[in-house]
């Protein structure tokens, strides 16, 4: 599997708008029941907030998943496993970790690439992979130690040589991929090879055949967690050698016939279509049970469709506003889990600002989000209040089928030790809500049915939120209606949904008709949130800072935090600052699921169980018929 | 009549020049860029910069449009993005299908629209007239998009007839299963497109010859004795075809236009799926190229159009 540091900004769904299956869901009428009486009074208000916690208790709950499936049968001997992969963008087809963009490619190289070292359940590194790292954090030296018998594809050994030329790759003068990151810059002497001042990476030492050191500048602790900046990947180099860094991704040896050390090996590839699979005998773990897997892409549009005719074993990124759709199609059992990402909705709190330079170019102050005290949305009663307005129990319930759930915090639960599971954030409370703006002064001073700013001015803020699915514009509308009911005046911006592209864009340049908006990221497997909140991040699009943040930040970067019980109580301490200051509020924890044929012996999707359990290692994969089951 | 085609092509270059300036303009409006949504907190900020310039995104609209021509005429139309090889090969790679699924479509649009036009236009009135009328109402009022859904629903997934998407089995090795497998794959779009296709050639078709078969031409050659089946194919169907054929040259670029839907609904790896892909991914190269080509075509069409018809009418001559 690969592990990503990329954290994702996550549009809706689906672009194209063809849904096959029938798709009545009589459900959305219930967001109605506030569009009827806009002059919200208290009383009213009321009503509305029991009506809701009513709908709300007696709709669908959040669904909890099984993540292992087993189904009774002999395996039978070898046999084709396929597995739709619904997607709207086809694989570019760069099989390189140096150099894919797309999280379709990733999907396709997963099968027969081969994952260098394993992670435990909190995405951490330890010894389930073919290789174990060891951070030495005194020395700043991280040691890549690989097992023995490792086989490329092409029965080559894998070598601590395969892991440093992956380095060498991105930090090539020609790479053109965006994987150079800050991490890969501090590995000692690797700039200076980037500037192609120096024939080879200072800081790379190949010990041994199967062991590699790396020193860098600094280590920190998120150094242990998968993605958390070590590149833990290795890449064939007698296979790629000969060909100029620049010309890699387009060579045949990365899009025809690309060789890892997985499971599978790639034996024929449809650009964009469909690739298909034969196993590796050599597979270092064992040989894989199944003989052949093939890949194919479904447009998100007919994937039910798809389903309803049997066409394949496994399904992989099923689209969950259609799960009413699918969740009972005989013939398949539904596995799920936590996806690695939140939606939320953000307050704009200030403005990015660009390095400061003096006369003579020197940076004087790196480029930094400023804070407005000012701001529209600076009140914290403001934001508080308006995240007790919404019911996001009921918008996981209504919207999702019960697929996602409120939020109630900036950490995920997947990341289990740094979750905190003890906080309650922000459940459907309006009274609480009135009492916050009151306190606060913002109070209806002209009649007009909505509240003032505390200096008597009008308040409107503006939404932004994107369109692409069938619920974005419903659980806007209804987020509005809620607030309005607190005597809000909220307006979308420009009064529509905004495409994916536009709304970043605008988002991201600190546009000032933006006063809030709402987003998701999918955080990767490092849960280390300095990326998104620390107060030189440019992608902490609410510009929000605090000194108090800033010493959290630092904490959780600290030596200090390779003691990981002390860094996890800085994380829950983190998280209840965030929640009580609440620069967004983390609107819902989402599910992702997938659908397994009958005939498939087990599947498993726990995060951190042992590959070499039945279902979770691909290799240990079987099916029990010669046909897929109906039912 | 050489003179002609080589003013013609002559006047192409400035319509050619303005286009492709509308759409560097035009493109310019579009929000975003291939860096929005592709973020790393670890690349900081003047490493995306420095990516979006070597990329050529910050300069002035002026000096990209002459950057991108300057390549172009050297036959260099960039590189794409999203699939990081030159925009030629990108789009090369999905010609072929593209031009497969066209070439059965007109095949099968003429060998439906003509026998059905001339069957409606001889027996008009007759059951047969009426009910070839009915299907051409029907087939005029439905969107293609709509036909399409409707095709991959019944004869893909509920029939399961065809292939519901793709252009090829991912089993197909030898040369014969590759073509066999590709035409599976080819049918059920390429009906779609076809009975879309025939609904101008009909309705045409059939009102010339209703009109034709009472004028004096037709009646001069029945009181000579020529038999009814000659009067028809040598006499009516040379005149009657006249619209017909010029349309052609158009038929032919509505085809690869057209064939954006089909593409899209069918998931067949084409130009068109190609062309909304990189419109959503906004690859620029890829939407120039693109745009350009299908602008191309238009005016190749209006000139194929013109000389079809000179060909099959001698009383028009252009000069």
């Amino acid at each position: 599997m690969s592990n990503k540091k990329k954290y994702s900004m996550l549009a809706s769904t689906a672009a194209v708008a063809f849904i096959l299956a029938a798709c009545g869901n009589g459900d959305t009428a219930d967001t109605d029941n506030g569009t009827d009486d806009n002059g919200a009074t208290e009383e009213e208000v009321d009503e509305d907030a029991n009506g809701n916690g009513e709908t709300a208790d007696d709709g669908p709950q959040p669904i909890e998943f099984e993540t292992r499936v087993e189904n009774e049968g002999e395996a039978i001997d070898g046999g084709t496993m396929s597995i739709g992969y619904v997607s709207d963008s086809p694989f570019t087809g760069i099989f390189s970790y140096e150099l894919y963009s797309g999280n379709p490619d990733a999907i396709v190289m997963q099968y027969m690439m081969g994952a260098l070292v394993g992670t435990d359940e909190n995405y951490q590194y330890d010894d389930s992979g073919a290789a174990t790292v060891e951070v030495d954090q005194e020395t700043n030296l991280v040691t890549i130690t690989l097992q023995d018998g490792v086989l490329w594809h092409d029965g080559e050994q894998v070598t601590a040589g395969d892991i440093a030329f992956t380095h060498e790759i991105i930090g090539h003068p020609d790479y053109p991929g965006v994987r150079y990151s800050s991490d890969m810059q501090s590995i000692v002497g690797m700039e200076a090879y980037k500037n192609g001042e120096a024939d080879s990476i200072e800081g790379i030492t190949v010990v041994d055949d199967l062991t590699l050191e790396i020193q860098y500048e600094s280590v920190g602790v998120q150094m242990l967690q998968a993605g958390g900046g070590i590149w833990a990947y290795a890449a064939p180099r007698h296979y790629l050698e000969g060909i100029p860094v620049a010309e890699l991704e387009s060579s045949p040896e990365i899009r025809e016939r690309p060789i890892g050390f997985g499971p599978f090996m790639i034996d024929n590839i449809v650009p964009g279509e469909s690739v298909s699979y034969s196993r590796f005998e050599d597979y270092y773990r064992g040989t894989p049970n199944i003989e052949r897997l093939e890949l194919e892409t479904v447009p998100s549009s007919t994937a039910v469709a798809a389903m309803e005719n049997h066409q394949f074993d496994l399904f992989l990124s099923m689209p969950t506003d259609q799960y009413e759709n699918f969740e009972n199609i005989p013939g398949y059992s539904i596995v799920g889990r936590q996806e690695n990402a939140y939606t939320y909705i953000g307050f704009k709190l200030g403005e990015w600002q660009g390095a400061q330079e003096d006369d003579e170019g020197n940076v004087t102050e790196p480029a930094q989000n400023v804070p407005n005290p000012d701001a529209k949305m600076a009140n914290k009663n403001l934001r508080q209040a308006m995240a007790y307005a919404i019911d996001n129990d009921a918008v996981g319930a209504r919207f999702y089928q019960g697929l996602r759930s409120r939020a109630t915090s900036p950490i995920i639960p997947n990341f289990a030790d740094y979750h905190a599971d003890d906080l309650e954030g922000y459940p459907n409370d309006p009274e609480r809500a009135m009492e916050l703006l009151d306190e606060a002064g913002y109070e209806d001073t002209n009649g007009d049915g909505f509240r003032e700013t505390p200096e008597g001015e009008e308040l409107v803020i503006n939404f932004a939120s994107m369109s692409g699915g069938d619920v974005a514009e419903p659980i806007s509308e209804y987020y509005m209606q809620s607030w309005r009911n607190i005597g809000l005046n909220v307006q979308l911006l420009d009064g529509r949904l905004h495409e994916f592209n536009s709304f970043y864009d605008r988002v991201e340049a600190d546009d000032p008709n933006i006063d809030i908006y709402q987003g998701a990221w999918g955080t990767g497997s490092d849960p280390t949130p300095d990326g998104l909140y620390g107060r030189f991040a440019p992608f902490n699009y609410t510009r929000w800072a605090t000194e108090e943040n800033d010493a959290f930040m630092e904490d959780m970067l600290s030596d200090e935090g390779f003691d990981v019980e002390w860094r996890a109580g800085v994380f829950r301490e983190w998280q209840e600052y965030f929640m009580e200051e609440l620069p967004i509020i983390p609107t819902l924890f989402r599910n992702e699921v997938f659908p397994v044929n009958n005939r498939v012996g087990s599947y498993d999707i726990t995060v951190g169980e042992d590959p070499d359990l039945d279902g979770v290692g691909i290799h240990t994969w079987y099916l029990t018929d010669e046909d897929r089951a109906t039912e | 009549m050489w003179k002609t085609i080589i003013r013609r092509l002559l006047l192409m270059i400035p319509q050619i020049i303005i286009l492709s300036i509308l759409i560097f303009i035009i493109a310019d409006f579009m929000p975003g860029d291939p860096f929005t949504g592709m973020i790393d907190p670890n690349l900081d900020p003047a490493q995306l910069e420095a990516q979006r310039e070597a990329f050529g995104f910050n300069d002035p609209l002026p000096v990209r449009y002459v950057r991108w021509a300057a390549d172009a005429l050297r036959g260099d139309f960039g590189r794409s993005f999203n699939y990081q090889q030159p925009v030629i090969a990108v789009i090369g790679g999905r010609m072929g299908n593209t031009i497969r699924l066209s070439l059965l479509s007109i095949i099968l649009t003429y060998g439906i629209g003509l026998p059905l036009g001339i069957l409606a236009g001889r027996y008009n009135e007759s059951g047969l007239d009426k009910t070839i009328l009915v299907y051409n109402f029907v087939s005029f009022a439905i969107p293609i998009f709509v036909l399409a859904l409707l095709m991959v629903w019944i004869f893909g997934y509920n029939l399961n007839w065809f292939p519901s998407r793709g252009s090829i089995s991912i089993n197909a090795n030898t040369t014969w299963e590759v073509w066999t497998s590709r035409l599976y794959h080819l049918l059920l779009p390429s009906i779609t497109t076809a009975i879309l296709g025939t609904t101008s050639i009909i309705q045409y078709l059939r009102s010339e010859i209703i009109d034709a078969k009472v004028s004096d031409y037709v009646k001069t050659a029945r009181s000579k004795g020529v038999p009814i089946q000659k009067v028809y194919t040598k006499h009516i169907f040379r005149n009657a075809s006249l619209p017909i054929a010029s349309g052609f040259g158009f038929t032919i670029v509505s085809l690869f236009t057209g064939s954006i839907f089909i593409e899209q609904i069918f998931s067949y790896r084409g130009m068109g799926y190609l062309f909304l892909q990189s419109i959503n991914t906004r690859d620029y190269s890829v939407i120039f190229v693109l745009v350009l080509f299908y602008g191309f075509l238009g005016l190749i069409g209006t000139l194929l159009s013109d000389l079809i018809l000179m060909a099959v009418d001698p009383r028009i001559r252009i000069d």
